[in-house]
């Protein structure tokens, strides 16, 4: 009884914690781009594919005071003459989607680099590979590191290369259908000052288009 | 019609040889590049099946008539294929780069009616422009309907007013081709006789042609006709049941031209015609020359044409149904009245400013105009001849498909499979058994069928979540197919 009683009154305490924890974390809110391309995505309940969202993404909670890190930063590639557009769209905080809101890298695999200026814990990340029509782009990984060639201190946050073209080791994320809405990439608080992205063409053409790229989190 | 000396008409045939042979230069490189329009795979898969021996069965639901697979067929046996397998997309599209190299030789035969230097003009325009170039690359059966469309206009004309049998013969056979290859002919035949009403109107004196009326052309036309026609639907004698296909053509005609999903602007047209950086300034002289063929006050072939192009440019643009290489046919009409246009404006030129204007002038203008037709030419037809931006490649396959025959390749031989057993579930399969088509056990099935076992499951978006059981221990690599258009090969999940 003395037992069931001191439990009881750990509870209060728990939900206080646990109040004091929810108000620590806030939605992740940013401003989606109009829709482009209006064929439906068909609802999928396949085992091994990511169902597209039906309507608006549920929040995403991040710490509060997180902000994006990547607007207006450094970008790099390794095509460092892009087939359209410059490498500053991907941080412009433009996620039009309308032509001239995209660049676009070469023929197969490449990368794509954010330096974020200093050190941060990474919460989110939203990417906008191209929406104005339904496209897969293949072999995505995203990965975060304080090292700008990213040989040493390398967290991968996602990683659908299942083939292990890229090289980044097998990935078992699932492969998408790139909307309006971006990718949200649940990086787990990952630390790191560059933000690096792989891609090896999509499901129209060989090239690989950035939009916009957004990094939630804070500085370490 | 004058006759022209035995040395002159071979000049003017080595002349017309000659631009053919541009136009076939032109037409020849890259032929295989692009990837399968679903409309060429259907025709393809069509010789694919004549060539493994299967009777043809004429069906109009998207497959036209069997002009383009008759005459494909025995192109591709020279070419050593034998099996659908064996065909490729270069054997396939030689039928339409020959007929359109045909088209533009026909205008040597065309001197009499339009001039020499129109239908010169007017056949270097067909040889190097970017829309004829680019779907006489396209294994459909536009360019073979273009060729017969000429043909008929040439040979009805001459049969019109000589009263010549043969000619007369000729003009039905053309008219039967044109009805195997398209069944919208009739569509083409309405416009040229209301052409010819017309600029029988139009001329005050209502000129006649010499000699009494017979009935041996009408009906040496109407013989052909039937003969060529019976021949080609029937599958030259081996398969009647077109015939009675054919007679319940109409409905599905009907229900196609309102548009099924292909429903676009009245405008649509003249907009594809006019853009590019050349497109304005062609339609502009075909404008031109236009109000020309039709002020002048006689009965010429150039004021039953301006009709006929005036007529079939507002049929074509009125019915909803739309796609961009039926546009192929209002370039002959446009590239004869821009030519006709092009010799009178040098001729304004020569005679306001004088002989010393004559050619720099014309020299430097032409010179700009074969810059920007080269330039469309190259953009369209060879830089970026797949992709969505070129308003030629209307619902094109995407390059990206061109990977899938060797990804399952690749997949069954490290998995030591060596006939691998594939299941198709989508309910328009269309390219695809063109690209699996090396493949000798390739399933197609419809969503909510039974699928048996296979080594490999490509399924649409829309079927995948029908076949769960079946596709648990796969996961998906995505293709695409066309502009928003994907489709799943299901393959070993990583373990």
């Amino acid at each position: 009884m003395k037992i069931l009683s001191r439990n009881y009154s750990l509870v209060p305490v728990l939900v206080v914690a646990a109040a004091a924890m929810a108000q620590d974390k806030v939605p992740l809110k940013t401003q989606l781009p109009k829709p482009l391309f209006v064929g439906t995505p068909v609802p999928l309940n396949v085992p091994n594919l990511e169902p597209p969202l039906k309507g608006k993404r549920p929040d995403f909670m991040i710490p509060a005071g997180s902000v994006n890190l990547a607007k207006g930063k450094k970008v790099t590639a390794s095509d460092e003459n892009p087939v359209v557009g410059t490498l500053d769209l991907v941080t412009d905080g433009d996620k039009a989607g309308d032509e001239g809101s995209w660049v676009e890298l070469g023929p197969g695999k490449q990368w794509l680099q954010i330096d974020l200026g200093k050190s941060a814990n990474i919460y989110a990340v939203l990417l906008w590979h191209f929406h104005s029509q339904a496209r897969v782009y293949r072999d995505v990984v995203a990965q975060v590191s304080d090292d700008a060639s990213f040989k040493s201190g390398v967290t991968t946050i996602f990683n659908n290369d299942f083939k292990n073209e890229v090289g980044a080791g097998p990935g078992k994320d699932q492969n998408y259908v790139e909307t309006y809405q971006g990718k949200l990439i649940d990086a787990k608080g990952a630390k790191g000052r560059y933000v690096r992205f792989y891609s090896n063409g999509n499901t129209t053409n060989k090239l690989n288009d950035y939009i916009e790229v957004e990094v939630w989190g804070k500085p370490a | 019609m004058e006759k022209a000396s035995p040395r002159r008409l071979w000049s003017r045939w080595l002349a017309f040889l000659f631009i053919a042979l541009i136009g076939l230069a032109v037409r020849l490189p890259q032929l295989g590049t692009r990837p399968m329009h679903t409309d060429e795979a259907v025709n393809a898969y069509i010789v694919g099946q004549l060539l493994a021996g299967e009777k043809y069965t004429y069906d109009p639901q998207d497959r036209h008539g069997p002009a383009l697979a008759t005459l494909a067929l025995p192109l591709v046996r020279l070419q050593g294929a034998r099996s659908f397998a064996d065909l490729t997309e270069s054997k396939l599209r030689l039928i339409p780069v020959v007929a359109g190299t045909i088209t533009i030789l026909l205008f040597g035969a065309a001197v009499d009616l339009f001039g020499l230097i129109p239908c010169m003009l007017a056949a270097l325009l067909l040889a190097v422009a970017p829309l004829p170039v680019y779907y006489d690359r396209y294994f459909i059966h536009e360019s073979l309907f273009c060729a017969a469309t000429i043909g008929l206009i040439l040979s009805g004309w001459r049969a019109a007013k000589t009263r010549s049998v043969g000619y007369a013969a000729l003009a039905g056979a053309c008219a039967a081709l044109m009805f195997a290859c398209k069944e919208t002919s009739v569509l083409h035949w309405f416009a040229l006789a209301a052409a010819g009403f017309a600029s029988w109107l139009l001329n005050p004196r209502h000129d006649r042609p010499a000699g009494r009326w017979r009935a041996a052309p009408p009906l040496s036309a109407l013989g052909a006709f039937l003969a060529l026609a019976l021949l080609l639907f029937t599958g030259f004698g081996t398969n009647w049941k077109g015939l009675t296909t054919l007679a319940k053509v109409a409905p599905d005609a009907l229900s196609r031209a309102a548009g099924q999903g292909h429903e676009k602007a009245f405008w649509y047209y003249g907009r594809l015609l006019t853009g590019g950086w050349s497109g304005g300034l062609l339609c502009a002289l075909a404008c031109i020359g236009f109000v020309l063929a039709i002020r002048k006050r006689d009965a010429s072939a150039y004021r039953l044409l301006a009709c006929y192009g005036l007529f079939i440019a507002i049929i074509y643009s009125s019915i909803p149904y739309k796609t961009p290489w039926l546009a192929l046919n209002l370039w002959l009409p446009l590239a004869l009245l821009a030519a006709k246009a092009t010799e009178s404006v040098w001729h304004w030129i020569a005679t306001t400013l004088g002989p010393r204007a004559a050619y720099p002038l014309p020299g430097a203008l032409a010179v700009i105009a074969a810059v920007l037709i080269a330039h469309d030419t190259r953009q369209r037809v060879f830089l970026h001849a797949a992709d969505e931006a070129n308003p030629y490649a209307y619902a094109h396959t995407t390059e990206d498909i061109l990977g899938l025959e060797a990804e399952i390749h690749d997949l069954a031989h490290k998995s030591g499979i060596a006939r691998p057993r594939i299941a198709v579930i989508a309910s328009d399969p269309w390219p695809l058994p063109w690209y699996l088509r090396q493949f000798d056990q390739v399933g197609f099935y419809q969503p909510g069928q039974q699928v048996p076992d296979a080594d490999f499951y490509i399924t649409s978006n829309e079927a995948s979540q029908q076949y769960t059981d079946q596709l648990r221990d796969l996961r998906p690599d995505f293709f695409g197919v066309r502009p928003n258009v994907l489709i799943l090969l299901w393959i070993p999940a990583p373990k």
